[in-house]
């Protein structure tokens, strides 16, 4: 798609206009997206780098969209923004692996295996949840189809750069991905067909290992086929009509090859095992989602290198959920396996963090371990820990400021960036609410707004049916 | 104030010399030789090319513009319009729509492109999506008449893109004049281009009853199957004529054969995209396919107008604005968002802004149920900075350029289709109204409401 | 002699009651709380809500009881002594509107789902008899320190009769602390409260509104002149006798006001239908819901209408709205002097999250000791058993819980769980899977 010009200097310049709408979408309860900041200075702060420790009383320069330097003392290159960090906390930006924020639709659940379809179509730029989660310290967020087939359609990692274009927030060279999902959703035993047609396959467990095992086996066989083709061609065969491209097959074969991540919407241990297993059989590593009983398969998923994330304390809203532990996240961590929370939902997305707490008195994880859960973990599970997840020289300026220790339920937001710009200012939020109240009392007042007037004449005949 | 009967002015004649139970209007027309040969007089012309000319004569003869100018005498065959205090314009386009195509039959048969209604329990299949029927042509499901084609007539609407309305791949659109003859008479340009739509308003194929797609996610996916399909079709198809013999014959396809103007980039796609984001996902399926696209809806067509100007895809903008209703102006009703006193505020600036960006559009009535509304939002447009000349020209020869048939309509030059509309005012002006329209160079006098005083047409 | 015994004693003294503990449905451990006793809870920072903190002081504990509170207070021979240095003390927390006991497993389970009975008009479904005491909702709540709830019933326009509970005892009527402590109301046409009133109450259309709103009116006078016939029988006997009738009988303490009413309300509007209904029928109105509460606090003091909000973690119920409407609306109740509590919001299950949920609040405008108070006695306040439970004083249930630090916040763990002054394990079913499954290689 092409990369919208409007987005360089055009949209600058929206964004600088004051009360004009001038981007899609805009709502009154998310301000205007804020002005660039390239080069910023956060001083005299708790740095909670998450993978080096803890500094006090430090600096964090970010500058051409990465983190430059991180120390005390820092002194400001010219031009720079400076934020006084004096009993501010920063941290990485959340990443929340399990998300269907931003997007306008969220399950192909007519048939059983939807690969096919591309979160990445429908995906919703303007959808007030990115502002709500950048305002809870949110930056990168998985946003996945929905668990309502075997194999769902395929996902995307996303950044949340409010304001931008929807191409610009695609996190830049993430691996795609793709969800599965096993259990009660799939198997709808308390949803009866649309009259007329039969049950969708599978009803049971059993089906679900049928269908995964025949779409890997088919898009062995799709592959080979292609492959055969290749080399006809190579060969100098002219004239060979080429096999049907199959938009179901081509995200399988991108998955036995390793480059597309498998998202895996499970919750019983058996179910969990099998999936690992059959990942196994056919050489590619899942991301269990949810995974509520993994804890009692930790050894297992540790062994087969599969990561998790789940709850951190979500449970017993259904059968398959009745075995769900606060403790999954302290089992699966001190077995090995790469463990994040998530939150499956706009409003949990807000508060990652107060989630992330409760895995100090569940299990008695470290401060660093439980924000890992909720950053560098995260980036690991989407291929991008090069990039995020931690702060270090070098890395993407995706960083939040807090008013308080992150952990601490009282904390809040102060400011979020992303790549080294800033998307979400408290202060600049704060102060705009009563100029948009203002703007919307003048809307209401505009011709455009008032309802028709009462009996104005008109030149037509009623007419049945006709146009669109 | 004049009232108007919709009749043929030609058949008033000719019903009067009858004593039998009058045949229909058409019947009359097709059985009388009523002379066609017009001279509008004495009037303001604006042709739409070259300026406006103060008081001039315009000549229909054959359903074709015979002549044109200040100084044009009135043939002595011809019958006189006395144009005195009118202003003659192009007939005006609606750029798309679905005139004329009943609205879909619930559930109990119909053939053709209808028949998959009736079908609603599919099971579903990725291989027989449902709402994907390229080949079906608007032309076949049209019917023409009074009651359809009297209120755009009303706005002075002389020809109209109509579209199928079923599935989301719907098929093909014609552009037709809306004269009272058979479609077959009717139709300028079939096919004139494919119709895509996303299954919104209920008309997404298996959406909503049990087939695939079952949301707008399969809709992309379903689009992009169908569109590789094809490629794959025309290249077959091209290595068999090369290599009948050692070659597996392709199957029949009618949806693909439909098709194949489409990925070959002639025939122009229709997205009904309105939001930023739907016009961008719709660039986005035309890039990946190398398809001609043109965007119908548009309404935040002007967010992204610099993507679409880079493209050169043009906008047919819907003239349908978004109106409050009176019941949610009420004082129990919760207060409206931002975001919708906005758009309201928003919908006459989009054509000013588009035509100021430089990307092409033209207008559709996008659904309006009042027709005086068509020029009366184009007006609001024009108030809100769109050139009246930029407002005429979307209505008449862009659309015209947009669907390849700018040599024979769009403006009011000798040898066009005499297809004219008449006004007492100037198009745009608040208080203007439309007297007459001339289709296929024929004059078709709208009707007004019931509780109108009726008066005989123009043509004397 | 005081026998000063370390926690993993008086732990083990509790726990060893496990092993043969009440396993009911679904694998559930809701230990049985150990008997009362003398104890005394020494070098606490006590918070004892309806006065100062104490940085070191002590509670005791007996019969049931808070016999003592303050910094320098004697131990009574034989008390069981608790050092909590480093700890801290509060009141058990309260859940103002929550379905526990009458709702388990909310999807694909409506077997285990005892919270909406048929029909609109159900003063006499009590939550008491829908309550069941082995839910396994019970024990994973009370660890983080809720020890009381009301559980109420949802649907419908009148949905029954809402219960308060305390979170230990084998039996429902061991675990009663009110037993029919309010009537739950939804009037036709407004809804609200997340558990309560699912959509909209009673009917869709105007005209079925306006016929439930007939009925309840009705049902309103019946219940009163039952009232007083049953009051008149009672003072004389030579009048003829009334018959009996359950459904009315139950709505009488209602319609004398000594029994307040639920409603569930959260749009402003609904509120003030509520509010108007409540003061025309002269009932007792608590709106719970109360999600723009915060928009009409005058109205609500004027009227003097406690507020149970439900919807502090929702996000905004429109686009316009800023992103922190709901986090913030206790704190402009709180600065506005409009009574109200907390409650959770959540599916049962997550009921724990409580104390997290005021201590968001606290976030954004709602003073930390407020957020605690709206989370121990302002809800006991506003159901009227503030006499019983709510805050550390002398008299009231000893209802506390010992912490390693503030109770509002996640990371903090409880280290002791007292319920009518009685040590409750702190075993669950989640500690028993977690001990299961943690070294399982």
């Amino acid at each position: 798609m092409t990369h919208s010009t409007l987005n360089a200097t055009g949209h600058r310049a929206a964004r600088n206009s004051a009360l004009l709408l001038l981007f899609a979408g805009t709502f009154a309860g998310a301000q205007k997206p804020l002005p660039a900041a390239s080069t910023t200075l956060i001083r005299n702060a708790t740095i909670l780098t998450v993978t080096k420790g803890t500094l006090q009383n430090a600096d964090l320069l970010m500058e051409h969209g990465k983190i430059a330097r991180i120390g005390t003392h820092l002194s400001a290159p010219a031009g720079a923004t400076i934020v006084d960090g004096t009993g501010k906390y920063v941290m990485p930006g959340i990443i929340d692996p399990h998300s269907h924020s931003m997007i306008d639709a969220v399950n192909e659940g007519t048939l059983s295996v939807t690969s096919m379809v591309n979160i990445e179509d429908v995906l919703n730029p303007t959808a007030p949840a990115i502002y709500r989660e950048l305002a809870g310290g949110v930056t990168t967020i998985n946003v996945l189809h929905g668990s309502a087939n075997t194999i769902g359609g395929q996902t995307i990692t996303v950044k949340l750069k409010w304001g931008e274009p929807v191409d610009s927030m695609i996190f830049p060279g993430a691996l795609p991905g793709i969800k599965f999902a096993l259990g009660e959703n799939v198997t709808r035993k308390d949803n009866p067909p649309p009259a007329g047609q039969e049950r969708r396959y599978p009803f049971t467990r059993m089906g679900q290992e049928e269908v995964l095992r025949d779409a890997f086996t088919r898009a062995q066989n799709y592959r080979a086929e292609w492959a055969a083709y290749h080399a006809a061609v190579a060969k100098g065969a002219k004239d060979l009509v080429p096999p049907r491209r199959d938009l179901a097959l081509d995200p399988l074969v991108q998955v036995l090859e390793g480059k597309r991540i498998v998202n895996v919407h499970s919750y019983r241990a058996d179910e969990i095992l099998m999936m690992v297993n059959l990942a196994r059989d056919f050489g590619f590593h899942v991301l269990i989602q949810h995974g509520l009983e993994a804890y009692k398969i930790a050894s297992e998923i540790a062994a087969a290198g599969d990561g998790v994330s789940t709850f951190v304390d979500s449970w017993g809203y259904k059968i398959e959920a009745e075995d769900a532990i606060p403790y999954n996240v302290a089992i699966l961590m001190r077995h090995g396996v790469v463990v994040t929370i998530n939150s499956d939902d706009d409003g949990r997305a807000r508060r990652l963090n107060v989630d992330a707490a409760k895995e100090m008195r569940y299990g008695g994880l470290t401060e660093d371990e439980a924000l890992r859960t909720i950053t560098y973990n995260g980036a690991v599970q989407l291929g991008v820990q090069n990039r995020v997840g931690s702060l270090e020289v070098g890395k993407d300026a995706d960083v939040a400021i807090w008013d308080a220790d992150p952990l601490s339920v009282y904390a809040k937001v102060d400011q979020t960036y992303i790549d080294g710009e800033k998307f979400f200012d408290r202060q600049q939020d704060l102060a705009r609410r009563d100029s948009l109240v203002a703007l919307k009392a003048q809307l209401e007042k505009a011709p455009e707004n008032q309802p028709p007037a009462q009996g104005r004449g008109r030149i037509v005949p009623p007419t049945t049916g006709g146009s669109k | 104030m004049q009232t108007f009967l919709s009749l043929r002015v030609g058949a008033i004649v000719a019903l009067a010399a009858t004593l039998a139970p009058p045949p229909t209007a058409a019947a009359q027309a097709s059985t009388r030789s009523v002379p066609e040969t017009y001279a509008i007089t004495n009037a303001t012309i604006v042709p739409g090319t070259g300026a406006t000319i103060a008081q001039g004569t315009v000549v229909v003869r054959n359903g074709l513009i015979a002549a044109v100018g200040a100084n044009v005498k009135a043939p002595a065959d011809a019958r006189i319009v006395d144009g005195t205090g009118l202003t003659v314009y192009p007939g005006l386009i609606d750029a798309f729509g679905s005139l004329g195509i009943p609205a879909a039959a619930p559930a109990n048969g119909g053939r053709g492109a209808a028949s998959f209604v009736s079908a609603p329990q599919l099971q579903p299949s990725a291989d027989h999506p449902v709402g994907i029927t390229p080949e079906v042509l608007a032309v076949d499901l049209i019917k023409v008449g009074d009651a359809e084609f009297n209120g755009p007539r009303s706005a002075g609407i002389t020809t109209a893109l109509s579209a199928p309305t079923v599935g989301f791949l719907s098929g093909r659109a014609a552009l037709i004049d809306l004269s009272d003859e058979s479609v077959d008479d009717a139709v300028l340009e079939s096919p004139a281009a494919m119709a895509m739509s996303y299954g919104r308003g209920g008309r997404g194929g298996g959406i909503g009853r049990g087939g695939y797609p079952g949301s707008l996610l399969g809709v992309f996916a379903a689009f992009r199957q169908e569109m590789l399909d094809a490629q794959r079709y025309g290249q077959w198809k091209a290595m068999y004529d090369r290599n009948p013999r050692g070659t597996p014959r392709p199957p029949m396809d009618a949806g693909l054969e439909a098709l194949q103007p489409v990925v070959n980039g002639q025939m122009p796609v229709i997205f009904e995209a309105n939001s930023a984001r739907e016009i961008a996902r719709s660039l986005g399926l035309a890039k990946e396919f190398k398809l001609k696209a043109i965007i119908a809806g548009g309404a935040e067509a002007d967010q992204v107008a610099a993507d679409l100007k880079a493209a050169n895809v043009p906008v047919i903008l819907s003239l349908n604005f978004p109106q409050r209703s009176a019941a949610a102006s009420s004082p129990d009703s919760e207060p409206e968002l931002l975001s919708v006193l906005e758009a309201r505020v928003n919908a006459p600036k989009v054509a000013g802004k588009l035509a100021r960006a430089g990307v092409r559009f033209a207008f559709e009535s996008g659904g309006l149920t009042n027709w005086a509304d068509f020029l009366g939002n184009a007006g609001k447009s024009v108030a809100a900075g769109l050139s009246a000349s930029d407002a005429l020209r979307a209505m008449t020869l862009a659309p015209a350029e947009i669907f390849g048939v700018s040599q024979q309509t769009g403006s009011l030059e000798v040898g066009k289709i005499a297809n004219l509309t008449v006004t007492r005012g100037a198009l745009f002006e608040p208080g203007s109204k439309v007297v007459t329209v001339f289709v296929d160079g024929a004059e078709i006098v709208p009707q007004a409401p019931a509780n109108g005083r009726g008066r005989g047409g123009m043509g004397r | 002699m005081r026998r000063i015994l370390r926690m993993a004693a008086v732990a083990a003294a509790a726990t060893a009651t496990v092993s043969v503990a009440a396993r009911a449905q679904y694998g559930v451990v809701n230990p049985p709380a150990g008997p009362q006793g003398a104890y005394a809870i020494t070098h606490a920072h006590v918070f004892p809500v309806s006065g100062p903190e104490i940085p070191n002081g002590t509670v005791v504990i007996g019969g049931g009881k808070i016999t003592a509170v303050g910094a320098d207070v004697s131990i009574p021979a034989g008390a069981t002594v608790i050092d909590a240095t480093g700890l801290s003390v509060y009141p058990g927390m309260m859940d103002g509107a929550s379905t526990l006991g009458v709702s388990e497993i909310g999807l694909g389970v409506p077997q285990t789902v005892d919270d909406q009975e048929v029909g609109n008009f159900n003063p006499n479904a009590q939550a008491y008899y829908g309550f069941n005491p082995q839910s396994a909702i019970i024990a994973i709540t009370r660890v983080v320190g809720v020890t009381q709830v009301v559980s109420r019933p949802v649907g419908g326009v009148v949905s029954g009769q809402a219960t308060v509970v305390e979170l230990v005892g084998s039996t429902t009527p061991r675990m009663s602390l009110v037993k029919d402590v309010a009537m739950v109301i939804t009037l036709p046409g407004t809804g609200g409260g997340r558990r309560g009133g699912f959509g909209r109450g009673g009917g869709d259309n105007a005209a079925q509104q306006k016929q439930q709103l007939d009925s309840l009116e009705a049902l309103i006078a019946n219940a009163r002149a039952y009232a007083t016939a049953q009051a008149a029988y009672a003072a004389d006997k030579t009048l003829p006798r009334p018959d009996d009738d359950v459904v009315l009988a139950s709505m009488v303490a209602t319609v004398e006001g000594k029994e307040p009413v639920m409603f569930n309300a959260d749009g402003e509007a609904d509120i003030r239908k509520a509010v108007a209904f409540a003061e025309s029928e002269h009932l007792k109105p608590v709106i719970v819901g109360g999600r723009d509460a915060w928009m009409m606090t005058d109205y609500l003091k004027q009227h003097a209408v406690p507020v149970v909000l439900t919807s502090v973690r929702e996000l905004p119920g429109n686009d316009d709205q800023p992103y922190d409407v709901n986090f913030s609306a206790p704190g402009k109740l709180a600065a506005a002097g409009v009574q109200f509590a907390i409650s959770s919001g959540e599916e049962t299950p997550d009921m724990r999250d409580l104390p997290y949920v005021a201590g968001e609040a606290a976030g954004f405008g709602l003073s930390k000791d407020d957020a605690l108070k709206s989370v121990t006695l302002w809800p006991a306040q506003i159901y009227g058993v503030a006499d019983r439970v709510g805050s550390i004083e002398v008299g009231k249930l000893a209802n506390l819980v010992v912490t390693t630090g503030d109770l509002l916040e996640p990371r903090t763990d409880t280290k002791y769980l007292f319920i009518d002054g009685r040590p409750v394990p702190l075993t669950t079913k989640h500690t028993e899977l977690y001990d299961a499954f943690k070294d399982r290689k």
